[in-house]
C-alpha cells in the first residue's frame, strides 16, 4: 500500500490555540486530528503526522522547514498533504510553505486546501495543488475529501483533469485539451459573440489577469519646500530584521528611524532581499536606500525635508495582493506625516 | 454577392486510365497529371503519392493544401495566381469535397512546413488526416532557397494550385451533388427583418509579416505586406482570393484549403438573418513595427465603425509577434465601442506557464483559444512516409529540431518523433475548426 504524510497545525493537533501557535515541529506515528478522516478516504496508509505550530513557522520558517525535512528524509512516502487550513492566514501559509518544500526536496506530489481569501493561496498556487477549501472547520470532511480524491488519482497512475474540473487553483499552467462535444472554435467563437452582443455572461477561455493601473502623480511645484520620504522594495533593514520581514514573497514591511543618521553603515543596515546579489548592498546600503544624497539634497536646500522613516520591504516573489495591501498601509502613514513625495527605490 | 459551391463528394481517389470522377470516385492518370505539373520548368522532380485517412502515413514537409475546384464559365480558380485576375465571390465553382492536393518537399522543408500523420495517435493533431491527400512530391531548381530556412517555396506552391484547379476541371460540366448558397444582400439593401438584428463584421488578419516580397499571403495575386485593411465580401475569401503563403509556422497557418472552407466564415453565415446581420470582412494584415500594427488596427476600427459593427470576431493567422496587431486590433475596436470577440491559438511554453499572447488587454475580455503552439508531442514511427522525414529535424521547421541534449534530435533513429505542436500542418485550426482549446492545469 502507498504512503501517505499529513501536516497539520497545533490547533487541529489539539495541543492548543493561539497561546500554542509557537510549538516547535514535531512528528508523529499514525494519526492526529484530520488525519483520521484523510486515512480513511486516502488510497494509502497515512503512516506519519507532522505537528508544528504556526507562529512557529511563520517567525522560523528556515529552522521550521529544515527540521520537518530532516524528519522526512528516512521515511518513505508517496504523497504529501498538509491542512485543510480553511480561511487561517498564518495555517495556510504553512502548509503551502511546507508543501513547496517537500515537493523540491522529495520530488512528490504536494496538496493543501485553503479559503480563496486565505492569503497562502496567491503565495503558493503556482507551486503546488491549492484545493479550494471552506472558511472554517465546519467544511474539514469535505476539503479532505477534496484533497484525498484527488490524491487518489495520482496514487492510482490516474489521469488528472483542470483545475476547473478537479477544483484546485489555477496555478497559471494552461494545455490544449480536446472538447468532448467536439465544438468548433468557430462555433464557440460565434456563440460568445451573441451572447456579448446581447448582454448575456459568456465565459472567455482565456481569462486576462486585471492589471491595477495606478494613475501616475502630479509633479511637486516646489520641491525646495517638500517633505520627501524614501520607501524601497529592496529589503534594507537593520541586521537583526526587528520586524521578520520576509526574503521572499513578503507580507511584511517595516519603518526606521533615521532622522540622526547621515548615512546607512555596513553592518548595521543590509538587506534581506533573496532576488539578488547582496554583496554590493550589504557593503553599502545607500546603494538602494540613498539616505546619503537625500542627506545631501537637504544640507543643498534641493527638498524642503526630509521624512523621519524609511520604510522597507522585500519585492520579489510579493503577490501583487499583499504589495497592494502593504503599499496602502504605508500611504496611510505617509499622508498622515504630511509627506508630499515619496522616492520608491526597487531593486 | 452570390456563390454557389457545387459539391462532388469524393469517396476515394485512385491511379488508373482515364482520368475522370465518377460515384464518388475519382480515377487520375499519374503519367499525365505529372505532365502537367512538369510544365513548370521550375520543378525539377515531381511524384504524386495519395494518404487516406486511418493510413499509418506520415507526410512532411507539407507546404500547401488547397480544394480542388474549377469554375465553370471559364474565369481561373485563382484570380491573379492560376490565371487572368478577374472579380471571384460570385457565380459557380465546383468543388471536390473530401480531398485536399497537398504541396511536399520530396527532401527539403522551411520554417512554416507542417506534418500529417494520416492515422493512429497522431491524426488528431491535425483535421488535414481526415481528407484524402493527394500529395505533390517535389522537387524545384529554387537553389538560392534550397538551403535557407525561410523559404518561399514557390514553384511548389503554385504546383498545387494549379494541379488543384486541374483535377477540379474533371467535374467542370458535371452536375454537383448538392450545392451550398452564400448570399448576401448590399448591406444598405437588406430585409429589415435582418438589419434590425445586431450588425456584425470578421476581421481578418492574414500572414504578412515578411518585408521581401514572396513569402506572404496573397490577395488577387498581391502581396499583402504592400496592403492596408480593405473591406472584402466573404464570398471572395471562399472563392479563391486568397492564397497561403510560406512563413507561418504550420500550427498557426491558414492554408488555401482554410480560405477556402473558413469555418468562422460559414458559422457567421449560418447565424446570418437570424442573430445576427453578418456585414462581411475587413481584410487586415499583420505587421513587424508598431506603427503598421497600429496603423492597420485605426483603418480597421474606422471601417467597422462607419459600417455601423455593433460586433466583430477578430482573427490572426500567426502566434508571438503577431498577437501585438491581435491584441491591439481587439482593442481598438472595443474602444469604438465594438463588442469583439478573438479567435486565436496559445504559446504557454512547455511547461504551460508562459504568459500565453505576446501581448495581454483587459479589454480583449472574450477569447477562444484554439490550441498551444509548444505542446510537446512524441510519436511513433509511420510505416510511410510521404516526403522525407529528416526535414522535420534537419530543415528548421518551427516545431522541429536537430539537437536538444536533453530530448535528442526531433527524427530518432528507430523513426520515432518528438516535436512541438508548432509543425503540425494547420494543427491549431485557426480557421475555425479547431475542436481543442485551452484550460489551467
Amino acid at each position: 500500500m502507498k504512503k501517505a504524510v499529513h501536516y497539520i497545525n497545533q490547533f487541529f493537533a489539539g495541543i492548543g490555540g493561539e497561546e500554542m501557535a509557537d510549538y516547535k515541529p514535531e512528528i508523529r506515528e499514525g494519526l492526529v486530528g484530520p488525519s483520521l478522516a484523510l486515512n480513511s478516504m486516502i488510497d494509502a496508509e497515512v503512516t506519519h503526522t507532522i505537528i508544528c505550530g504556526d507562529n512557529f513557522m511563520g517567525t522560523h520558517t528556515d529552522e521550521a522547514v529544515e527540521e520537518i525535512l530532516k524528519f522526512l528524509e528516512g521515511i518513505d512516502f508517496d504523497i504529501f498533504i498538509a491542512g485543510p487550513a480553511f480561511n487561517a492566514g498564518r495555517y495556510g501559509v504553512a502548509c503551502g510553505t511546507i508543501c513547496k518544500a517537500v515537493k523540491e526536496k522529495f520530488n512528490v506530489e504536494a496538496i493543501t486546501s485553503m479559503n480563496e481569501e486565505n492569503p497562502g493561496v496567491d503565495m503558493f498556487k503556482k507551486d503546488i495543488y491549492i484545493f479550494k477549501g471552506g472558511k472554517s472547520a465546519a467544511k474539514l470532511r469535505d476539503d479532505v475529501k477534496k484533497m484525498a480524491d484527488f490524491a487518489n488519482k495520482i496514487l492510482n497512475g490516474k489521469k488528472t483533469g483542470s483545475a476547473d474540473e478537479e477544483g484546485f487553483f489555477e496555478r497559471g499552467i494552461r494545455s490544449q485539451v480536446w472538447l468532448d462535444d467536439k465544438k468548433t472554435a468557430a462555433r464557440r467563437g460565434v456563440e460568445m459573440l451573441i451572447k456579448k452582443l446581447n448582454n448575456e455572461e459568456f465565459v472567455t477561455e482565456l481569462p486576462i489577469p486585471k492589471q491595477d493601473r495606478v494613475d501616475i502623480a502630479h509633479p511637486i511645484k516646489d520641491l525646495s519646500k517638500a517633505n520627501i520620504a524614501l520607501v524601497t522594495t529592496g529589503g534594507i533593514v537593520p541586521v537583526e530584521n526587528p520586524d521578520r520581514i520576509q526574503s521572499a514573497s513578503a507580507t511584511r514591511w517595516g519603518k526606521y528611524d533615521i532622522s540622526n543618521l547621515e548615512r546607512l553603515e555596513s553592518g548595521v543596515y543590509k538587506t534581506i532581499h533573496a532576488g539578488f546579489d547582496p554583496a554590493a548592498a550589504d557593503a553599502d546600503p545607500n546603494v538602494i536606500l540613498p539616505l546619503d544624497v537625500m542627506k545631501e539634497y537637504l544640507r543643498e536646500g534641493k527638498i524642503g525635508k526630509l521624512h523621519k522613516y524609511f520604510y522597507s520591504t522585500v519585492g520579489t516573489g510579493t503577490t501583487q495582493k499583499e504589495a497592494s495591501r502593504m503599499g496602502k498601509e504605508i500611504v496611510e502613514e505617509l499622508k498622515k506625516d504630511k509627506v508630499d513625495g515619496v522616492i520608491l527605490v526597487s531593486t | 454577392m452570390k456563390l454557389e459551391i457545387g459539391n462532388f463528394y469524393v469517396k476515394d481517389v485512385l491511379f488508373g486510365e482515364e482520368t475522370s470522377y465518377k460515384d464518388g470516385i475519382l480515377t487520375i492518370n499519374k503519367e499525365d497529371a505529372l505532365a502537367f505539373i512538369k510544365e513548370d520548368e521550375h520543378i525539377t522532380d515531381v511524384d504524386i503519392e495519395i494518404a487516406k485517412p486511418g493510413e499509418n502515413t506520415r507526410i512532411v514537409p507539407v507546404k500547401e493544401a488547397v480544394e480542388p475546384r474549377v469554375r465553370p464559365d471559364g474565369r481561373s480558380t485563382f484570380p491573379g495566381v492560376t490565371g487572368e485576375l478577374e472579380a471571384c465571390g460570385n457565380g459557380r465553382v465546383h468543388a471536390l469535397k473530401g480531398v485536399s492536393v497537398l504541396g511536399v518537399g520530396m527532401h527539403y522543408g522551411s520554417f512554416g512546413d507542417g506534418l500529417i500523420d494520416m492515422g493512429g495517435e497522431g491524426a488528431k493533431y491535425t483535421l488535414f488526416s481526415q481528407l484524402i491527400n493527394i500529395c505533390i512530391v517535389a522537387d524545384t531548381d529554387e537553389e538560392f532557397e534550397r538551403f535557407e530556412q525561410q523559404k518561399k517555396n514557390r514553384a511548389i506552391r503554385w504546383a498545387t494550385h494549379r494541379f488543384a484547379e486541374y483535377l477540379g476541371n474533371i467535374v467542370k460540366e458535371m452536375d454537383p451533388e448538392t450545392i451550398d448558397v452564400f448570399e448576401l444582400d448590399p448591406i444598405l439593401k437588406r430585409e429589415e427583418n435582418v438589419s434590425k438584428l445586431p450588425s456584425v463584421v470578421l476581421v481578418m488578419q492574414p500572414q504578412s509579416q515578411m518585408e521581401e516580397l514572396g513569402y506572404n499571403d496573397l490577395v488577387y495575386g498581391w502581396d499583402m505586406n504592400k496592403y492596408l485593411p480593405t473591406f472584402m465580401h466573404p464570398n471572395e475569401v471562399l472563392d479563391g482570393a486568397l492564397i497561403s503563403g510560406s512563413f507561418m509556422p504550420a500550427s498557426s497557418k491558414w492554408s488555401t484549403y482554410d480560405f477556402q472552407n473558413f469555418p468562422t466564415i460559414k458559422e457567421l453565415y449560418k447565424e446570418h438573418g437570424k442573430s445576427i446581420n453578418f456585414l462581411g470582412v475587413i481584410m487586415s494584415n499583420l505587421n513587424v513595427s508598431l506603427e503598421q500594427k497600429k496603423r492597420s488596427s485605426i483603418f480597421v476600427a474606422q471601417m467597422a465603425k462607419s459600417l455601423g459593427a455593433d460586433g466583430a470576431i477578430v482573427t490572426e493567422e500567426g502566434y508571438g509577434n503577431p498577437d501585438a496587431d491581435y491584441i491591439m486590433c481587439i482593442r481598438a475596436l472595443e474602444d469604438v465601442g465594438v463588442k469583439t470577440v478573438g479567435i486565436s491559438n496559445e504559446c504557454t511554453g512547455r511547461d504551460g506557464a508562459s504568459q500565453p499572447l505576446v501581448t495581454l488587454d483587459e479589454k480583449a475580455d472574450a477569447l477562444v483559444s484554439t490550441g498551444n503552439v509548444s505542446e510537446l508531442i512524441e510519436l511513433p514511427k509511420a510505416d510511410r512516409v510521404i516526403g522525407e522525414l529528416e526535414a522535420l529535424a534537419r530543415d528548421g521547421l518551427s516545431g522541429g529540431w536537430s539537437y536538444d541534449e536533453i530530448l535528442g534530435p526531433s527524427v530518432r533513429e528507430d523513426g520515432s518523433i518528438i516535436m512541438e505542436n508548432n509543425a503540425m500542418f494547420c494543427g491549431d485550426g485557426i480557421s475555425g475548426g479547431s475542436i481543442k482549446t485551452m484550460k489551467e492545469f
